[in-house]
């Protein structure tokens, strides 16, 4: 077991570590870069705890897609964050104030849950035996099976997100010329060309 | 049937709204067929009501809804309907509805017909509203609601001062007595728990001996409520004390001083000592106080009427006099008198009103009597319907053969004055004796001042006298109809030998030893008894027909003799001047210093204006914070957070 | 697994989806109709509603009973109502473009999470609820993109409601942490059993709380709301001020007496403290206010404090009372937007109060409607309003909230001056340039209808405070 406790501390520091630098970072491309490296260490806890499934969708969700994400936005956007920094500088002492009473009160409240004991009864849809089933399966089991309706409207949320992106983004531009292939091909001889009869002499109009 | 009697209630509400919320809309002649036609639909249904739960015995209440409940304090809206509410109904229905097609024709010149009609209808649900109450609070609701329209009709013309003045006076007055009503209601609910009358009533003879401790005063319960409730009373019904405004009311127009100053409204404060007579009976010194004040009241106004020269303050103190009466009858525990007596001078009183009113209309509004004369052969039918209701009023007729309606009402009631064997009770018989002599000689007094004679008024006038048109006359003939016959009909339900049959439970009257009820002792009186009032009425009207047709010099000779007293009674014994003295002045004064020392001095300037500056400073200070970064609000909400969590953590751990 | 008694919520995800197709192939011109067939849906979810079996649906995550069926009631009519309102202004000429087709279509979704939170037995469900609603109201709040005002609005909604998900979603977990179940039924049982709430228990509660306190836009989480109502389009400020406040309400009322019903030692004097502070806020924020969106959204955090009033006496009656003040303040909202959606100069939506100066001589039905709202907000009896405070004062004072009861009543009496200089500027001052009229007919509708239910609920109280009473009766007997 001494292994896994020291890839516990080894993952959980570095995870605090890079957290740090996330927010301390000058350039922002380091701090998304840290962000990435807290998503591996917590993929990493996960594993520890048994929730590999958990631990490669952290992986997949937030290192491939979300943290890649971040990263764009920001070498696309020109964000001057010294000038934000600048900004936050002031309000660093009150931030800091208020983070350590937060800080404090979390301590209390878990040095109170270790010391009082206070015992954790089942949960509301209890685990089964991880040597029967498989967590991944038992992790489908409860969103695809118990909660399925949770699971659709969460689809639900997502539709709404999209709906949003959409509204709140996307501009039909008039004047831009684009093709159309489907009404390209849609058109006909008719009213494509059209067919004059020319009279002698007269010319074409 | 209970939708029926709910419909002939809400008719006239419809009605008022139609023709006050659209009478732009529906016109002159529109809001008028509106309010016309509600109130006579609902005149036909009160008639059926009568019927079905007056000589049917069928009293019922309809709930309606549950309207107040807060703690155990619940007011249900319900409307009760025992042979006390359907006959006041009725009363309040026909009268409402004579008026309301007399008006037609007595407005015809004025500009806001819509609003009048309007007002009318809406006084007339109110008025229902106060005799079918269920409970106190509602009868409450009823007594403020025809309060504030009959504020609204004295002030109708507006633009008059002396009008605005009279509905002032008029309300304020009315404040006095509702103070007193209302602190009877709220006394009642402490001592019963309850507002609904039925519970009141049953549990009456409970708290015969409960006690009220107010002040160090040790006060009997029951004793000190109804006297409570009795001042509402004498407010409401002009009583003497709190009867001035009932005069200055006539400044409405008349078809107003029919319907609320003489048959509905004042009537009220009798309808509602009536209604409560399960708790008066338990409060023998009240009713006789009751009886006094009454007595002194018929007395009083009838002296008053003698000198008065305007044709309404005539009628309208001649009101005040048989308010008296009904109320000394109630206060010897004759209420069923009381409502008979209310009854018939719904008719003959809204008759004489609305006569008067058509000899106004007349004489180009004219209300000076001494203005008028001659003018029998111009109007003869309104001459034949002012005998019709004076003779009604002064209660002529023939002792145990037939008579108009105030010879059968207001003989019981002496009758019962005489047959109570009681100190309050001689009182009452001596004084309403004398003012039955007083209302037969002002009556026809007014009746020959005005009808006979010479013409007094200038020639362009009287060029202009013409009888009423048949709108106001017909009403006038359904009034002069229920003049001469109500006594006559009603006499043996309402105090025949099987009163209590009629009336159920609606009035409850404790028999003495004997089993005998007052009114039972009334109908035992001597022969002399029954006969005195017709002799004193035969008294007066020749007195009256000696000092203005015989000898029309005797008046100025009387006046000259006794000057002293002419003053007192044509100055109405000086009621407001010493109110004006004692206490409009202080009152003023008192208004005056409070306005500039107190208000002006201490609470402007530390109360509104102090605190107002200082609301200023700190919300400047709010929008300071609201600074519109997103960042400045999610500090706050973390702050807010944490600050919670700490507070929690800090007491958890206290 | 029951599904019945959540059909209406089925139903109208279903008409939404279904609706935005064909907003999509027919375009933004079908944006007014589509208002009309969404306020249809709503009224057919609620009539099936009424008709569907009550109980618990899908293993105890959904609840629908007598609370639930109020809330949803008042979401209805709340969204139905603000829907058609902003129908009125779907094709408006002072060039802020025709209404999108979405807006509708978003509105509806927005009703569906609400419907589904007030609902919620479980707190995943009350989250994915809370999260359907929120993500609309972040959507709609930006939706006239070409505004800034608007745009910004929508980003600092969108922010700061993700902070205080954030808080909730915390608090949710740590009272799984605490008391190891996120069903309702289970948490109280758990609850019930620890006798006094543990310490992280209580903080949950704390952080949960706050979450919830943002949704009802309750200080000291309260600073989005003014910003938010100025900035988004009016017709989208309505649609926030009326049922999102309900269904907030209703599920705050819900999550502290069911679940956490035993620990209201713990959340009794917070609640007490939020609502005193809402009050205050409401009362001093509008004083300074000319923009009368600004005002109607301290006004807001005023009449929630209120109601959080009631929900801080923790009692049976405390919540009967703050669901009979959101549903009268919902009508008051209705009317008062409705009015003020109808304040247009010029086809230009006009919004400072000076602009109301005289409106009795201009527009004397309209300015007497906004009274009777106006009186009724400030708590004038007769009306509506008076009582709404009378219930929640008195539920306070019976539960020995009397500082709390005092405070309440004197922010009232300041928010007074508000209301009165409202009136005073209405009907004492001379008119500007009249504003356009007539009003809109569906505008006039909300505003008759709305000012009609204030003005008769005192002969007719009881659809409201029966139903209240029942489902405060229910909820108190879980």
């Amino acid at each position: 077991m001494i292994v896994a406790t020291l890839c516990f501390y080894l993952f959980a520091g570095v995870a605090i570590v890079s957290g740090l630098m996330v927010v301390t970072a000058r350039n922002p491309v380091h701090a998304v870069l840290f962000l990435i490296l807290t998503f591996f260490n917590a993929a990493g806890l996960f594993v520890l705890l048994g929730a590999e499934f958990l631990a490669m969708a952290l992986v997949v969700v937030y290192v491939g897609a979300v943290a890649v994400l971040f990263l764009f936005v920001v070498m696309m956007l020109d964000v001057n964050f010294q000038e934000l920094r600048a900004g936050a500088a002031r309000y660093m002492s009150v931030g800091a104030l208020v983070g350590l009473a937060l800080l404090a009160e979390l301590a209390l409240v878990l040095g109170g849950m270790t010391l009082g004991g206070v015992e954790v009864s089942g949960g509301a849809l209890p685990t089964p035996p991880a040597d029967q089933v498989h967590n991944t399966r038992a992790l489908g089991q409860i969103i695809y099976t118990d909660l399925f309706v949770l699971f659709q409207i969460a689809g639900l949320i997502l539709l709404v997100a999209m709906i949003g992106a959409i509204v709140l983004t996307l501009r039909s531009r008039p004047g831009v010329r684009k093709q159309k292939i489907a009404d390209q091909l849609a058109r006909t001889p008719e009213q494509a060309v059209e067919v004059v009869k020319v009279p002698l002499g007269g010319g074409a109009q | 049937m209970n939708a029926l009697y709910v419909i002939a209630i809400f008719l006239p509400l419809i009605g008022a709204l139609s023709a006050g919320l659209f009478g732009r809309s529906l016109g002159d002649r529109g809001s008028q067929l509106v309010t016309c036609s509600a109130l006579i639909l609902a005149a036909v249904l009160s008639v059926i009501a009568f019927i079905d739960v007056g000589l049917g015995h069928n009293p019922r209440s309809v709930e309606l809804m549950r309207w107040i409940e807060s703690g155990n304090f619940e007011a249900g809206w319900a409307l009760r309907f025992d042979t006390l509410s359907v006959v006041m109904m009725c009363v309040v229905t026909i009268v409402s509805a004579c008026v309301h097609v007399y008006s037609v024709g007595y407005m015809s010149h004025d500009h806001s017909k819509p609003r009048f009609m309007a007002y009318l209808s809406l006084f007339t649900f109110a008025m229902l509203m106060l005799v079918t109450a269920d409970n106190l609070v509602q009868m409450f609701f009823g007594w403020e609601g025809v309060g504030v329209c009959s504020y609204l009709l004295i002030g109708f013309w507006y633009d008059r001062p002396s009008a605005n003045a009279a509905a002032m006076k008029a309300f304020i007055v009315n404040r006095v007595g509702d103070f007193g009503f209302a602190l009877g209601i709220f006394g009642i609910f402490l001592l019963f728990d309850t507002v609904s009358f039925d519970t009141i009533f049953g549990a009456a003879a409970q708290f015969t001996d409960a006690r009220i401790h107010f002040l160090g005063l040790d006060l009997d319960a029951i004793e000190t409520l109804c006297f409570l409730l009795f001042i509402g009373a004498m407010g409401k019904s002009a009583q003497l004390g709190l009867h001035t405004w009932l005069p200055d009311a006539m400044e409405g127009p008349t078809p107003v001083s029919a319907l609320i100053h003489a048959a509905t409204m004042v009537t009220a404060g009798v309808f509602m000592v009536c209604r409560l007579s399960p708790i008066f009976e338990y409060a023998p010194n009240v009713l006789a106080f009751v009886t006094i004040v009454g007595a002194a009241t018929a007395f009083f106004a009838a002296t008053v009427g003698l000198t008065q020269f305007d044709i309404k303050r005539v009628i309208a103190y001649s009101t005040c006099s048989q308010l008296g009466y009904m109320f000394f009858a109630a206060g010897l525990s004759a209420y069923p008198a009381a409502m008979f007596h209310l009854t018939t001078h719904a008719f003959f009183k809204a008759l004489l009103f609305l006569g008067a009113g058509a000899v106004i209309h007349a004489m180009s509004d004219e209300q000076d009597m001494r203005k008028m004369g001659g003018i029998r052969g111009h109007i003869k039918q309104t001459y034949i319907l002012m005998w019709i209701g004076s003779l009604a009023l002064a209660g002529v007729g023939i002792p145990g053969v037939i008579g108009f309606a105030g010879f059968y009402s207001k003989d019981m009631i002496l009758e019962v004055a005489y047959g109570a064997h009681t100190i309050p009770g001689f009182i009452a018989f001596t004084l309403g004796i004398a003012a039955a002599l007083m209302t037969a000689f002002y009556s026809w007094r007014l009746i020959f001042m005005t009808f006979h004679g010479a013409p007094r008024a200038d020639e362009k006038v009287m060029a202009h006298v013409h009888e009423s048109p048949p709108i106001m006359l017909w009403p006038l003939y359904v009034l002069a109809l229920g003049a001469v016959i109500s006594g006559v009909a009603l006499y043996g339900p309402f105090v025949g030998h099987h009163f209590q049959e009629f009336w159920g439970d609606s009035i409850v009257i404790l028999a003495n030893v004997q089993g005998e009820t007052i009114i039972d002792k009334a109908h035992h009186v001597p022969f002399w008894v029954k006969a005195l009032p017709v002799v004193v009425t035969a008294l007066g009207i020749y007195l009256a027909w000696r000092f203005y047709i015989k000898q029309t010099d005797l008046p100025a000779k009387t006046v000259a003799a006794f000057e002293g007293l002419h003053a007192f009674f044509f100055n109405k014994w000086y009621f407001d001047e010493a109110y004006d003295f004692l206490f409009v002045r202080p009152a003023k004064w008192l208004g005056r210093q409070l306005w500039q020392r107190g208000d002006i001095g201490v609470i402007d300037r530390f109360g509104p204006d102090g605190i107002s500056s200082m609301a200023k400073r700190v919300a400047d200070r709010a929008s300071k914070l609201q600074s519109g970064y997103v960042y400045h609000y999610a500090f706050a909400m973390l702050i807010g957070v944490v600050a919670l969590v700490a507070w929690r953590i800090i007491q958890e751990g206290a | 697994m029951q599904a019945a008694p959540m059909l209406p919520e089925i139903l109208l995800a279903i008409a939404g989806m279904v609706l935005l197709m064909v907003g999509v192939f027919v375009g933004d011109k079908s944006a007014k109709p589509l208002t009309y067939v969404v306020a249809a849906a709503l009224f057919a979810a609620l009539a099936l509603g009424w008709t569907t079996p009550h109980g618990d649906a899908f293993g105890g995550l959904f609840v629908a009973d007598k609370l639930a069926y109020f809330a949803k009631a008042l979401i209805v009519i709340g969204a139905a109502a603000t829907v058609l309102m902003a129908a009125g202004r779907a094709t408006p000429s002072d060039g802020s473009g025709p209404m999108r087709f979405e807006q509708p279509v978003l509105m509806l979704f927005a009703s569906v999470g609400m419907m589904l939170m007030v609902s919620a037995n479980d707190l995943m469900s009350l989250y994915v609820g809370l999260e359907l609603q929120s993500l609309a109201l972040y959507v709609l709040a930006a939706i006239r993109r070409d505004s800034l005002r608007a745009t910004e609005a929508g980003l600092k909604y969108f922010v700061l409601g993700a902070l205080s998900s954030g808080m909730l979603l915390y608090g949710a977990g740590m009272i799984y942490g605490f008391t190891g179940a996120t069903n309702f039924d289970r948490i109280a049982a758990s609850v019930t059993a620890m006798g006094t709430p543990s310490l992280g228990l209580v903080v949950g509660i704390v952080f949960l709380m706050a979450g919830l306190a943002f949704k009802v836009s309750a200080a000291p989480f309260h600073m989005w709301t003014p910003d938010v109502y100025e900035g988004a389009d009016t017709p989208i400020t309505a649609f926030f001020a009326a049922a999102p406040k309900a269904a907030a309400l209703a599920l705050f009322a819900r999550v502290m007496t069911d679940p956490l019903g035993d620990a209201a030692s713990a959340w009794g004097q917070i609640v007490a403290m939020i609502a005193g502070l809402s009050v205050i806020v409401g009362a001093f924020g509008a004083l300074a206010q000319r923009n009368i969106k600004r005002l109607m959204a301290y006004s807001s955090i005023g009449h929630v404090g209120f109601a959080l009033i009631g929900l801080a006496a923790a009692s049976e009656n405390g919540v009967r009372s703050l669901l009979i003040y959101s549903a009268i303040y919902l009508f008051m909202n209705l009317a008062a937007f409705a009015f003020i959606l109808a304040m247009r100069r010029d086809e230009h939506a006009v919004e400072t109060i000076d602009d109301l100066a005289g409106a009795s001589q201009t527009h004397p039905y309209m300015a007497l409607a906004l009274a009777a709202v106006l009186f009724s907000m400030a708590g004038i009896p007769p009306l509506a309003g008076f009582f709404a405070k009378l219930y929640v004062l008195s539920a306070a004072v019976d539960s020995g909230l009397y500082v709390l009861a005092v405070v309440g009543v004197l922010a009232s009496v300041i928010s007074c001056f508000y209301y009165l200089r409202l009136i005073k500027l209405m009907y004492f001052d001379a008119p500007r340039d009249a504003m356009d009229s007539p009003m809109p007919r569906d505008l006039g509708l909300v505003l008759g209808v709305a000012t009609a239910i204030i003005l008769v609920f005192i002969l007719i109280p009881s659809p409201i405070v029966a139903t209240a009473t029942a489902a405060a009766q229910e909820l108190f007997q879980r």
